[in-house]
């Protein structure tokens, strides 16, 4: 059976709206959402709202953890001053507009989904901040979902969509210690196949392009098909702009740019 | 008797840089002056930049700056070239000093100036044509920034932004900007060019307090959301705290032992 995988709606309801149709056209009627409901985004409300009318099993994103929370990441977790300046902003500016009743909803959500063999975090098992890059090394890939008792961990957070296959896993190790008097003992384990599926993002898209993306998963096949999705984002951008954010982040989306820049060091963790 | 030739041409043709080599070719003593340049309807000049003068001079440490002189004492010696810099969009209705614009040959009046030679780009083959475009309408404004250090980071992003068209239609940016390890890079924008030309100037700063050096920025184009572009440079630079705490970090590291 077909399921769907959406992450990082970004209060950008255009973008849902138009990523739930192209669901509903496919039959789909299973749908987990991965967080990062609101930031950045001009209709926190809308899309927090839409997602409890439809009943979507979501986990919490980094965003979402923070407007409940405060903002509890370091500096050097903006990838510059500029970026913080904004991503303050617009931190600010969401915890001033999300209702009570919405913030409540953001608070309930649990930092992980499990399904059978499948796993649902936003940014990893570890940490709703920390980022599973497409190229990071492959043993760490490797370790996190094999630590989360998964075969296939979805993850959002990056922004990029990609499927990533980690395959001929193996552990080997050797120990010495004194009372084995110099003689070395090799272990070794070898894994079976293991994938991490980014959804990318409906809201905020980092691919390169403009549209939403997200994953349809077939638990009969595991096939995985991304999907890119059109939407109405002048409509967003004109939101943005009379919600009162600053106008750049309607520049930067429609331009294909993320709201605030991506950390060069994206695998970096708070850990203040 | 030394030469003074004026150098003219619009924004990003290249003035400066063609200047820059010919000083270096010249054996004899260099001596350079900026004019500001007059506005049209529709084309506005940018005002008492300096960027030019403080490039110039990072480059050619012996370089006379002309415009530091008292004005009645301004002589040219044998085997000095002067290079009289002038921003100017239109084409001069004449060919050599007889096209010199009346209010430019009055300014040069007033500063004893004669030009024995007059060049401009677009008009003079001896000049490169690459970049020299025809302004129909230009907004021109700058900023001072002496004083003024940069997160790096942010003003990578700001650069982008700006010549991509986040504040407006850019068709000509240029700048001197301060990093906090005491480095000023000269930023390099021109509509026609594919990408930003960055060069660090020789000269390094101390890493203690802020730059003494001229700093400053320059955008030329249309449509320009200059209050925004100013509260965003405003976001991308550091506060005394910051500037203190990466001087103190690269103070440090300096002082570590190699290997």
């Amino acid at each position: 059976m077909n399921q769907a995988v959406i992450s990082c709606l970004h209060a950008n309801l255009p973008a849902l709206e138009a990523v739930l149709n192209d669901i509903e056209y496919l039959g789909i009627q299973n749908i987990t959402c991965l967080g990062d409901l609101v930031g950045y985004g001009p209709q926190p409300n809308e899309v927090v709202e839409l997602i409890r009318e439809k009943g979507i099993q979501t986990c919490q994103g980094c965003w979402d953890e923070d407007i409940i929370d405060g903002l509890d990441a370091c500096d050097c977790s903006y990838p510059s001053q500029l970026a913080e300046k904004r991503g303050h902003f617009a931190h600010q500016w969401t915890t001033d507009k999300l209702t009570n009743e919405n913030k409540e909803f953001l608070a309930s959500l649990p930092t992980s989904i499990r399904k059978d063999k499948c796993l649902f975090v936003h940014g990893s098992p570890n940490s709703q901040h920390e980022y599973l890059l497409p190229d990071m090394d492959a043993f760490a890939a490797l370790e996190r979902v094999e630590m989360s008792g998964a075969e296939t961990l979805f993850c959002g957070h990056t922004h990029q969509p990609y499927i990533r296959e980690l395959t001929n896993g193996s552990i080997s190790f050797r120990i010495q210690n004194a009372s084995s008097k110099g003689i070395q003992e090799q272990q070794g384990m070898d894994l079976p196949m293991r994938r991490i599926v980014n959804a990318g993002s409906v809201g905020e898209p980092r691919h390169g392009g403009i549209k939403a993306t997200y994953v349809v998963y077939n638990d009969n096949t595991c096939e995985v098909e991304i999907r890119e999705v059109s939407y109405d984002i002048e409509r967003t951008c004109k939101s943005i702009i009379e919600s009162g954010l600053p106008p750049i982040f309607a520049w930067r989306l429609i331009n294909g740019f993320e709201f605030a820049e991506q950390a060069e060091d994206a695998s970096h963790v708070c850990e203040r | 008797m030394g030469q003074a030739w004026l150098i003219s041409g619009s924004p990003g043709c290249g003035k400066t840089h063609w200047i820059l080599n010919t000083f270096k070719n010249h054996k004899g003593s260099c001596a350079y002056i900026r004019l500001n340049g007059h506005s049209d309807i529709d084309l506005e000049q940018v005002k008492f930049s300096k960027i030019d003068s403080a490039f110039l001079k990072d480059h050619l440490p012996h370089l006379i700056d002309v415009s530091n002189s008292n004005k009645s004492s301004i002589s040219i010696r044998e085997n000095t070239l002067l290079l009289i810099e002038l921003p100017q969009f239109k084409l001069p209705s004449q060919n050599g000093v007889s096209g010199i614009d009346p209010r430019v040959l009055h300014e040069l009046e007033i500063l004893k100036l004669q030009p024995n030679r007059y060049l401009h780009f677009g008009r003079d083959i001896e000049l490169p044509t690459k970049d020299t475009l025809d302004f129909k309408k230009i907004e021109s404004s700058n900023l001072n920034l002496q004083g003024c250090v940069w997160d790096p980071p942010s003003l990578n992003t700001f650069w982008f932004e700006l010549v991509n068209g986040a504040y407006g239609d850019v068709y000509r940016a240029k700048a001197l900007m301060n990093l906090p390890d005491g480095r000023c890079m000269f930023f390099n924008w021109i509509v026609s060019q594919q990408g930003s030309q960055y060069l660090p100037l020789n000269g390094v700063a101390p890493l203690t307090g802020r730059p003494e050096r001229h700093s400053e920025i320059v955008i030329q184009g249309k449509n320009l959301d200059f209050a925004l572009i100013q509260s965003t440079i405003n976001h991308c630079l550091l506060d005394d705290s910051v500037l203190a705490y990466h001087q103190a970090s690269l103070k440090s590291s300096e002082l570590q032992p190699i290997g």
